[in-house]
C-alpha cells in the first residue's frame, strides 16, 4: 500500500503530538497538576537559607515545595508550602520542620513525622522551622583541628627559634659534638678516650687475645666434639648402629609374645576346664562319703548285732 | 588611519542595516502567518511538502541518530555522574541540561544542515533563473507562497522533532539509569519528575518554535539576496548558514539568560 504524502505528513503530526500530549498529560497527572494543593504556613526568625520553589522533603520524597516567603508584623518569616493531597497524610500535628542546608547541593526542608497516626497539621497553625546548616556544622568540627594546628605551628616557632639562637641548646649540643669529633680525631681509640690510661688499654688489649685464644682452642674442642658426635650418631643410628639391631630384636620379641599370649590363652582354657572338673569330683567325693558313711553305719549295726546274740545270725541282704 | 575608521563604520552600518531588514522581514512573515487569507491551499501543499521532506523524509534516520547519540549521551554523562558521587544530581542533569538544552540544539543542528542548506540554496536559484519575478509577474505573493510555509514548517519540524528526541533520551536514560547506577524505573520516574518544572518544558517548545523561525527564515532571507547571476549561489548560502549558525548560538544564549533570572 502506497501512501501518499499528505497521509503520511498526517500521520506524522498525529502521531508525534499524541505521544507529545500523552508525555505532558502524564507530568502533570504525576506532578500532581490536577490534585488538590493544600497550603500550610511555617515560620522562621530568619529568612536566610529559604527560596521560592525550595523542596519539601519527607524521608528522602519530594512532597512539595515552598510557594511564597513573608515578613509579617512582628518581623517573623513566614514560609508558605504547597503539598499536594497525596503528599499531605505526612504531615501531622507532631510533625517538626527543619531547613537543611548541606554542604553541596541545594537547600531544603525535611518533614519529620514521629507519629502518622497523630492528628493532621491545623493549617492555621504556624510551627517553626528548626535550621541544621552542614557548613556550620564542618566549621565547628574544623575549629578545634585549627587550634591543634596552631599549636603545633607555635611549637614549630619555638623550635626554629631555638636551633637558630647562638646560646640555645642546639648550638651548645653542636660544640658538644664538635669537641667529641676532636676527641675521636687526637685518641687513638675510643677505649683510650673513655678510660683516659695507655696502660690499661694496653692490659685490655692482652686480654682480649688471650680471650682471642681460648676461643679458638673452645673451637677446636667443639670440632673434636662434633666428629665424635659424628661417630656416636653412625654407630647407634647407622645402618650397621646399634639402635636397628635392637628394632629386629625388640620385633622378635614381639612376635614370640604374641605366640606366648595364645599358649597362656590355652593354659587358661585347660585350667578353667580343671576347675570345673574340681566340682565334679567334689560330687564323687560327696557320694563317696556318703556309701563310706553308709558302711559304717551297717558295720555298726552289724557289730550291735553280733555282740548281744550267741549265734549270731544275720541275713544278707 | 581613515580609511579604517571608514571601513569600520561601514561595516558597522551594513551589519545594523542587515539585522533591521532582517528583523522587519521577519516581522512581516511573523504577522502573515497568524493571517487567515495566507493558508491557501496552494500554500497548503507547500506547507505539506515542506514538512515531508523536512520530517518525514528524515524520520528513520532521525530516531536512529536520536537513539544512537542520545543514549551515549545519557551515558557519558551518568557515568561522570557517578564517578564524580553527584547521583542525586541525575534528575536536575538530565531534564535541566540534556532534555531542555541539547536535545533542541542537537536537533536543530540536524535539521540547519539538511534543510535551511536547502532552502537557502533553493532561494538562491529561484532568484537567479529570476523564478521569483515570474511569480511576480502572476500576482502570486511570494510571502504566502514561498515563505510562509517553509517558515511554519521549520517551526513545526523543529518543536516535533525536538520533542521526540527528548522523548527517546528519556527513554533510554532508563536503561542507562539501571545499568549504570542499578536504579529501577519507579526511582528513575520519581527523579525526573521532581526535576521537571513545566516552565522549562514550555520554554524549551517556546525556543524550538524560535529555532524554527530562525533557522529557516534565514536562509530565505540570504537566499534571496542572491543576484541573477549563478555565482552569487554558493555567496549566499555560504553566508545565510554562517548566519544561521549565529542565531542559533544568539537564541541559545537569550535562552540561558532567561532561565537565569
Amino acid at each position: 500500500m502506497t501512501m501518499s504524502r499528505e497521509y503520511k505528513v498526517g500521520l506524522f503530526i498525529s502521531v508525534t503530538l499524541f505521544i507529545i500530549v500523552i508525555t505532558l498529560l502524564y507530568l502533570a497527572i504525576s506532578k500532581g497538576t490536577f490534585e488538590r494543593i493544600h497550603t500550610f504556613t511555617l515560620s522562621s526568625r530568619s529568612g536566610e537559607g529559604f527560596t521560592e520553589n525550595m523542596p519539601v522533603v519527607f524521608s528522602g520524597f519530594n512532597i512539595g515545595n515552598v510557594h511564597t516567603l513573608e515578613l509579617n508584623k512582628e518581623g517573623v518569616v513566614l514560609i508558605y508550602i504547597k503539598v499536594p493531597d497525596r503528599h499531605v497524610k505526612w504531615i501531622r500535628s507532631d510533625s517538626s520542620f527543619i531547613l537543611y542546608r548541606p554542604l553541596i547541593g541545594s537547600a531544603r526542608i525535611m518533614v519529620n513525622t514521629e507519629n502518622l497516626k497523630s492528628p493532621p497539621l491545623d493549617p492555621r497553625k504556624i510551627p517553626e522551622v528548626l535550621t541544621v546548616n552542614d557548613i556550620n556544622d564542618a566549621i565547628a568540627k574544623i575549629e578545634p583541628v585549627l587550634d591543634r594546628v596552631t599549636e603545633i605551628a607555635e611549637n614549630i616557632q619555638v623550635l626554629t627559634r631555638n636551633l637558630s639562637d647562638p646560646k640555645g641548646d642546639f648550638h651548645r649540643v653542636l660544640g658538644n659534638a664538635e669537641k667529641i669529633t676532636t676527641n675521636f680525631a687526637s685518641k687513638k681509640s675510643l677505649v683510650e678516650m673513655a678510660v683516659s690510661d695507655p696502660e690499661s688499654v694496653k692490659a685490655l688489649n692482652e686480654s682480649l687475645k688471650k680471650l682471642k685464644d681460648i676461643t679458638y682452642n673452645i673451637d677446636r674442642v667443639l670440632v673434636k666434639v662434633d666428629k665424635m658426635a659424628d661417630k656416636t650418631d653412625r654407630e647407634i643410628y647407622g645402618e650397621n648402629g646399634a639402635l636397628p639391631h635392637l628394632n629386629i630384636i625388640l620385633k622378635d620379641i614381639v612376635t614370640k609374645l604374641k605366640k606366648l599370649d595364645k599358649t597362656v590363652d590355652n593354659i587358661n582354657s585347660i585350667s578353667t576346664d580343671a576347675s570345673e572338673g574340681m566340682k565334679d569330683m567334689h560330687i564323687l567325693r560327696s557320694d563317696i562319703n556318703d556309701a563310706v558313711k553308709s558302711i559304717d553305719d551297717v558295720a555298726k549295726k552289724l557289730d550291735a548285732i553280733i555282740g548281744s546274740k550267741k549265734a549270731p545270725e544275720f541275713r544278707v541282704p | 588611519m581613515k580609511t579604517f575608521w571608514e571601513k569600520l563604520g561601514r561595516a558597522a552600518i551594513r551589519i545594523i542595516e542587515d539585522s533591521s531588514d532582517t528583523i522587519v522581514f521577519a516581522g512581516r512573515v511573523f504577522v502573515r502567518i497568524f493571517q487567515r487569507k495566507t493558508y491557501s491551499s496552494a500554500m497548503r501543499e507547500v506547507l505539506v511538502n515542506q514538512i515531508y521532506f523536512t520530517s518525514v523524509q528524515i524520520l528513520p534516520v532521525f530516531i536512529i541518530v536520536s537513539v544512537f547519540f542520545g543514549s551515549l549521551l545519557i551515558g557519558i554523562v551518568f557515568t561522570m555522574l557517578r564517578d564524580l558521587g553527584l547521583t542525586e544530581f541525575i534528575g536536575h542533569v538530565l531534564m535541566g541540561l540534556i532534555v531542555t538544552e541539547l536535545s533542541p540544539f542537537l536537533t536543530v543542528l540536524l535539521i540547519t544542515l539538511r534543510s535551511a542548506s536547502a532552502i537557502n540554496t533553493e532561494m538562491a536559484v529561484m532568484k537567479v533563473n529570476r523564478e521569483l519575478k515570474t511569480l511576480e509577474t502572476f500576482r502570486i505573493d511570494i510571502v504566502d507562497y514561498l515563505l510562509a510555509p517553509r517558515v511554519l514548517n521549520g517551526i513545526i519540524s523543529i518543536v516535533l522533532l525536538s520533542s521526540l528526541f527528548s522523548i527517546v533520551l528519556l527513554i533510554s536514560g532508563i536503561l542507562f539509569a539501571k545499568l549504570i547506577f542499578g536504579m529501577n524505573i519507579t526511582v528513575y520516574t520519581n527523579i525526573v519528575l521532581n526535576s521537571t518544572h513545566f516552565s522549562d518544558i514550555v520554554l524549551m517548545l517556546f525556543k524550538c518554535a524560535i529555532y524554527g523561525f530562525f533557522i529557516t527564515l534565514i536562509p530565505i532571507r540570504f537566499g534571496l539576496r542572491a543576484s541573477h547571476e549563478l555565482t552569487s549561489i554558493p555567496i549566499a548560502v555560504s553566508r545565510g548558514m554562517v548566519n544561521v549558525f549565529a542565531a542559533i548560538v544568539i537564541i541559545e544564549v537569550l535562552s540561558l539568560l532567561i532561565k537565569l533570572y
